[in-house]
């Protein structure tokens, strides 16, 4: 067994499941409050991604005030995002809200490709170049920036949740909307701003992942597909669950991509994850279904 | 046998008179694409109208029954109607195995395990190159053959075979919705816990359903595969997938005439579309998107809610009338 293989195979598996774990924290976070899967978060993924790109080429920032503006730019939208499709439809079957964020997810898609063009783009990053050893173990200074990146904004999210006011009233809301708001608590400005954090921490994913790999319109639609399997691998409305599914997800991609086959890399993930819900249907972290 | 009912017979002549009424093979064309997605749509309404759950992985049973009627009929030489069968039965083999395993589970995590299953047959379909050719898809596939006909090589022929399968497929699930089966699967949708409480077997409703619905998209795949004669592994995607749920629930889930009219609307306003060139998939969406916040239950609710309108006016004109005459 070649040891140096196995952990780098292992360090990129980490830093890949980082992504998914910043793509899936949002979803799970709109799924908790709002009981809302949505669609089109991949679009803020994709939208952070040529955010900064743009951010860079037109506006001439560096790489990373790029990204903060992207991030926040893209948080901001979450607003709107919720005010127009979201709240509107709050009362009514989950099919119709999951179909209105598909519509806004092609919207958005359809748009992106009109606007910024079909070809993909290289986000460039002074980063990529450079690497960083840890043993005999190397990766670029972009992945550990993904890494590290992703847990400080991960750290602050969950203690945000955990310890302060606006935590307290976003988990009053997951547990019960109504009563939530009979105690006083505004529950539409607990929707916007959870789609802030939302459509902010795909963002996020989206500008730090996209040096690693060329950035197309369509992208959404890869990282919603991953973010769906990483938050049922979970438990759908887990925060931990979406961090265990997540790096769960990035090792196991990684070890079947090298060690099986790296084109049924995906459809071993998949595997995987169905034989992990017919042992606990409601995810790893799931509350027991009704 | 059950009574025909009139107004469906009726409907289905009107579309059977269709193609005679225009020489374009364009306009065949379409429709013909038209009757195979109102196809896909209806039997997608079984699993999204009568049982009240959301399949993502529609779209690869579809893009199964077309690969295994393209892959026999190449490999083998086998006739296009044994192609068929294979077709159906595959998908529906398919279909038994992933609701075995992901009918425990419902609502979000139901709709995202389908999600999962669809993208492990589009990435098997895509990598495993040998069977399938990969992306390059599958070409030259033979056409239907009919017993008297002879090969159908006109989009018209095709037309009439198909309408045949959708008037087949519309009257089964008439007869299914009066029939014992189907108010337990109505049963399940509206109140599985309840249901199970009269006796209703939920798990095996919900596995009837949907296995029946993956053995119909098999079908239509086959027809698909035959029809165009030529098969890539897009017909699995993500857009495909997302094209029929919005054909049944923006026609109207849960009808039989929704769906139909969904897969119209969905075929025809994508061509019509064109006029506005690049922009068209955007306008589309847009569309899409105000159809879904304003009409939620389809298309089929704006008849009763004018109906309702129309009736509220008379009322109020009425009782004006009323006033007036009253000093």
């Amino acid at each position: 067994m070649d040891w140096t293989l196995l952990g780098q195979q292992l360090a990129n598996g980490l830093v890949n499941g980082m992504n998914y774990v910043l793509i899936s924290t949002g979803l799970t976070l709109v799924f908790g409050v709002l009981r809302v899967i949505n669609f089109a978060h991949g679009e803020f993924y994709m939208l952070g991604a040529f955010l900064t790109y743009y951010g860079m080429s037109m506006l001439g920032l560096g790489y990373l005030p790029s990204v903060i503006l992207a991030t926040i730019a893209v948080g901001g939208l979450g607003i709107a995002v919720n005010t127009l499709f979201f709240w509107p439809l709050r009362r009514e079957h989950e099919f119709t809200i999951l179909l209105s964020s598909l519509g806004m997810s092609l919207l958005v898609t359809h748009a992106a490709e009109l606007g910024f063009g079909h070809d993909p783009k290289y986000l460039n990053s002074p980063f990529t170049d450079d690497i960083v050893e840890f043993g005999t173990i190397v990766v670029t200074q972009q992945r550990a920036l993904v890494f590290a990146a992703a847990v400080v904004v991960l750290g602050a999210t969950y203690a945000a949740i955990k310890y302060t006011t606006f935590g307290k009233m976003m988990r009053a809301t997951a547990q019960h909307a109504e009563g939530a708001a009979l105690t006083g608590i505004n529950i539409r400005f607990v929707h916007s701003f959870t789609f802030v954090l939302a459509c902010g921490l795909a963002a996020l994913a989206g500008s730090l992942v996209g040096p690693l790999a060329m950035i197309f319109p369509t992208v959404g639609s890869w990282a919603v597909l991953k973010g769906f399997i990483v938050v049922v691998l979970g438990g759908l409305g887990s925060v931990p669950g979406a961090l265990v599914g997540g790096m769960a997800l990035g090792i196991i991609e990684a070890l079947a991509g090298s060690y099986i086959s790296l084109g049924f890399m995906e459809a071993i993930g998949y595997a995987i994850i169905i034989l992990v819900l017919l042992w606990r249907p409601q995810g790893l972290f799931g509350g027991a279904v009704r | 046998m059950r009574a025909l009912p009139l107004p469906g017979v009726a409907a289905f002549a009107v579309i059977a008179v269709l193609p005679f009424l225009t020489g374009s093979s364009y306009l065949h064309h379409v429709m013909v694409l038209w009757l195979l997605f109102a196809l896909l749509a209806l039997s997608l309404n079984v699993i999204i109208g009568y049982l009240g759950e959301l399949s993502f992985g529609h779209a690869a049973f579809f893009g199964l029954g077309a690969y295994a009627s393209a892959v026999l009929t190449l490999q083998t030489g086998a006739p296009v109607w044994l192609g068929l069968v294979f077709a159906g039965v595959l998908a529906g083999t398919a279909g038994f195995a992933i609701g075995y395993v992901s009918l425990r589970i419902v609502g979000p995590q139901f709709a995202i395990l389908t999600l999962g299953f669809g993208s492990i047959i589009y990435t098997v379909t895509n990598y495993w190159v040998d069977l399938t050719r990969g992306p390059m898809g599958i070409t030259n596939i033979a056409p239907l053959t009919l017993p008297i006909v002879g090969p159908l090589t006109e989009a018209r022929g095709y037309f009439g075979v198909v309408l045949a399968c959708v008037a087949l497929f519309a009257y089964a699930c008439q007869a299914l919705m009066t029939s014992r089966t189907g108010r337990a699967f109505l049963a399940v949708r509206e109140n599985a816990p309840l249901a199970a409480s009269l006796g209703i077997d939920v798990f095996r409703s919900k596995l009837l359903g949907f296995v029946t619905a993956t053995v119909v998209a098999g079908v239509a795949g086959g027809l698909y595969a035959h029809y165009l004669r030529v098969i890539t592994p897009e017909l699995m995607s993500l857009q495909y997938m997302a094209a029929l749920i919005i054909m049944v629930v923006v026609g109207g889930r849960g009808t039989i005439i929704g769906p139909i009219l969904g897969a119209a609307i969905y075929v025809v306003l994508l061509e019509v579309l064109r006029a506005f060139g690049p922009a068209r998939l955007i306008v589309f969406a847009a569309l899409l998107t105000l159809s879904v916040i304003f009409l939620p239950n389809g298309l089929v609710s704006l008849w009763p809610r004018l109906m309702a309108a129309r009736d509220r006016r008379k009322a109020r004109n009425a009782s004006a009338a009323d006033a007036e005459a009253s000093p």
